[in-house]
């Protein structure tokens, strides 16, 4: 034991300081919309998407297309075919939302368009971040996994001394009934949905619900399956998306303390549409 | 890898396997299962030639039933119960038939994999209402725990029938998680599929791409490029590197040596970070295709290299203080034991049959990227509880960081991915078989006469090892579990699919 203490003296502090960096070079992350306009009739984002996250719509004879963040796996094909740039990899950890409209990027710049998007988007609107003031000091988490465990791997790992979220005040515990929040991953197939509204039913008012990952907020590649595995969305009003397949630690933290009403800790970088030039 | 296709009239096919399966018998079952409800496949494979055999039993379509196997042969138990979930076929005498993925929420005459159509006369014998097996007698209490678990880990029900402390019967539910992975692999466009293997287990998700793979390539008939075959390997050596880290540090989390798990999960990061440098994902999501793989840089393979040196060192020191902590090994010790007659007999894979002197790993059997030429000895141990499960681990963490080197050093220069032909072609079938870090996982394909994929079938390692927990926790001590548990650590999405 004396051993191991020493040991574990000598490796001193190994907590990164730094709250939610961007991704290391060459780390694929989410997509994201730069501003270089879309070549029209292009559709090969759409040919290689393996969740039809994407799709292409003309505005006025030029291309536009929609990336609906919420269905994205990060597979980084649309990336690698896109021919002009016009969707770039993000290289930033910071992408939990609170509304599941703000998942689906546009070239688009026209009201009319993101109206639609608003009102295509979804249902339960959270009732609630005026609720995160509550959290803001510290948050017990009871994690509901429904899937195929990358989404609580990586879960696990923000807990690690690296990431170690306990130090913003998050406690994974062990019964929903002293739990804030509900971390909910994986797609929530036909098996899981009635153990997951018991939960959530046995968690006292104030609370949270949280979905990690893309299998939680849409299904991702098991949407529309005979098992229901279709996400959240018709199941439990949620609070904050974190899209990602599976979502690095930082962006679950991040996650977190958008939950928390903690952002400021690392706000999100600003807009999506004024971003980066690519030059290719 | 060579697959002989036979027919087998279902008469003989139990004389065969009788024959087949025995103690002293070089082969092994590989999977049980029907392509769309009209008859039975099984495969064989010999571990010992590299081949495997692929027997075909037509089905009366009348009586849609066929004499259960499990009575002779234990290790079909789960096969013939998932065999019903899916296509309705009854095994007539399985002495424990019920349900296994499928639970009360289907109709009951939903069987989602089953093409043609059931017999006019059928009568669905079973209901869906789940019956767990009852310990009767004075004293003995059942204690059921999950779906939902405490900790951060997949859904699974455990029911313990206890007397005081010790445990008498541990019946294991899943299906929780069953997403119908192999029904969505043949409605996806071929090209596609490989984001939906990887999905069936994601902490498994290099190994799946990479059977999914030899599945596809075997059909097509091609071979790729030497350095995809090199590439393909390391990559399938960062994740096992990653999981048994994880793996041996979950060990002392349940002992409570929180150093040594606080210490593995750091160092688990850097594995990661490896993974990361090959395939940009930490998950190595996305890495490997049928046709080859990402393109790799040559800057990122030799810092792979140096960071395979420098986790070698930083390993060392933790394991030799877990190694040599008494405390540990005697909480290891005669603690979850299992036999190894019982685990050749259900058929076990991967560590928890290696710990018991089962001398079995798939990468020097079948072909797999650069296997097994390149392939490392076997680690085993005799003592079939959670101390040599750990130590095959840690065993299995020096082979693979060797391993990794050596493949380093060879990997030539060329290219990583070749173009392959639009369509599939028809009614051919492919197989491919990778040791993934917890044991031999399959995935056999077959296509339909128009070149589609009609029936996608994979056997997770978790599979056949989930019994492996019920036999070795008997007559323990209720608190010797969750240990035993996270020794053998399985899958539960990848049983589940």
């Amino acid at each position: 034991m004396l051993k191991l203490i020493s040991y574990l003296l000598q490796q001193g502090i190994a907590t990164n300081k730094n709250i939610c960096p961007d991704l290391a070079d060459g780390v694929r992350g989410l997509p994201m919309i730069t501003d270089v306009p879309c070549s029209t009739g292009c559709t090969a984002c759409v040919d290689v998407c393996p969740t039809d996250a994407i799709s292409v719509f003309k505005i006025e004879e030029s291309g536009h297309i929609k990336l609906d963040l919420g269905l994205c796996i990060s597979c980084g094909y649309c990336v690698d075919a896109c021919p002009t740039g016009t969707i770039a990899n993000n290289p930033s950890t910071r992408v939990a939302v609170s509304r599941r409209e703000d998942l689906v990027l546009t070239t688009s710049s026209q009201p009319s368009e993101n109206q639609k998007l608003a009102a295509s988007a979804l249902v339960a609107a959270p009732d609630s971040l005026e609720k995160a003031h509550w959290f803001k000091r510290s948050v017990a988490a009871r994690v509901v996994s429904t899937g195929c465990s990358a989404c609580d791997m990586e879960l696990g790992a923000a807990g690690n001394p690296i990431f170690d979220m306990e130090r913003f005040g998050v406690h994974i515990v062990a019964s929903p009934r002293f739990a804030d929040a509900l971390i909910v991953t994986g797609p929530i197939s036909k098996g899981m949905q009635e153990a997951l509204k018991s939960c959530y039913g046995a968690m006292a008012s104030p609370r949270i619900v949280i979905a990690l990952g893309t299998c939680a907020i849409s299904g991702g590649v098991h949407r529309g399956g005979y098992a229901s595995a279709n996400g959240i969305e018709d199941l439990l009003p949620v609070n904050v998306y974190i899209p990602g397949c599976p979502p690095h630690p930082w962006s679950i933290i991040h996650g977190i303390l958008v939950a928390m009403g903690k952002e400021r800790l690392a706000p999100r970088p600003v807009a999506r549409l004024d971003t980066v030039r690519i030059e290719k | 890898m060579k697959l002989e296709r036979l027919e087998m009239p279902l008469d003989e096919l139990h004389d065969k396997l009788a024959r087949t399966l025995t103690k002293n018998s070089n082969k092994r079952l590989g999977l049980f299962t029907s392509i769309d409800g009209g008859q039975l496949v099984t495969l064989l494979l010999d571990p010992k030639d590299g081949t495997a055999e692929l027997l075909i039993s037509p089905l009366e379509l009348e009586r849609n039933k066929y004499r259960s196997l499990t009575p002779h042969l234990a290790q079909f138990h789960w096969f013939e119960r998932a065999l019903f979930d899916f296509f309705g076929i009854v095994p007539d005498g399985h002495p424990r038939f019920k349900h296994l993925l499928l639970h009360e929420e289907y109709e009951a005459d939903f069987f989602p994999l089953r093409k043609i159509a059931l017999p006019e006369n059928f009568e669905n014998v079973l209901p869906r209402r789940y019956e767990f097996l009852e310990v009767k007698g004075e004293g003995v209490y059942e204690l059921p725990v999950g779906p939902i678990h405490a900790g951060v880990i997949e859904p699974g029900h455990f029911r313990f029938s206890c007397f005081g402390e010790t445990i008498v019967n541990l019946e294991i539910r899943l299906g929780w998680v069953h997403r119908g992975v192999e029904k969505r692999l043949t409605e996806v466009p071929w090209q596609k599929a490989h984001f939906v293997a990887e999905a069936a287990a994601s902490d498994t998700a290099c190994a799946n791409a990479f059977a999914h793979a030899i599945a596809i390539e075997s059909i097509l008939g091609v071979t790729v490029s030497e350095r995809a075959q090199y590439l393909r390997s390391i990559a399938l050596e960062l994740e096992r590197l990653a999981m048994h880290i994880i793996d041996v540090g979950g060990i002392g989390t349940d002992i409570g040596l929180l150093g040594i798990s606080s210490a593995m999960g750091r160092l688990r990061g850097k594995a990661l970070g490896l993974a990361d440098l090959i395939s940009g994902s930490r998950f190595l999501r996305g890495f490997i295709s049928p046709g080859g793989v990402r393109p790799v840089s040559e800057r990122n393979l030799s810092e792979i290299k140096a960071g395979v040196i420098s986790l070698r060192k930083d390993l060392a020191p933790v394991i030799q203080i877990l190694s040599e902590n008494q405390m540990a090994t005697e909480r290891m010790k005669d603690i979850g034991k299992l036999s190894r007659s019982l685990a050749h007999e259900f058929g076990m894979v991967g560590i928890l049959a290696r710990a018991c002197g089962i001398e079995y790993d798939s990468r020097l059997s079948f072909k797999q990227g650069k296997f097994p030429e390149l392939a490392p000895s076997i680690v085993t141990e005799l003592g079939g509880d959670i101390l040599a499960r750990t130590r095959v681990r840690i065993g299995e963490i020096a082979t693979t960081l060797d391993t990794i080197e050596k493949l380093v050093d060879g990997c030539p220069h060329g290219e990583e991915k070749m173009v392959l032909p639009e369509k599939l072609p028809a009614n051919a079938t492919g197989l491919g078989i990778v040791e993934a870090f917890r044991g031999e996982l399959i995935h056999l394909i077959f296509t339909d006469e128009a070149g589609n994929i009609s029936r996608y079938s994979i056997k997770d390692p978790s599979f056949q090892n989930w019994t492996a927990i019920s036999i070795a926790i008997r007559e323990n001590l209720i608190a010797d579990f969750p240990l035993c548990n996270k020794s053998m650590a399985l899958s539960y999405s990848g049983n589940d699919l």
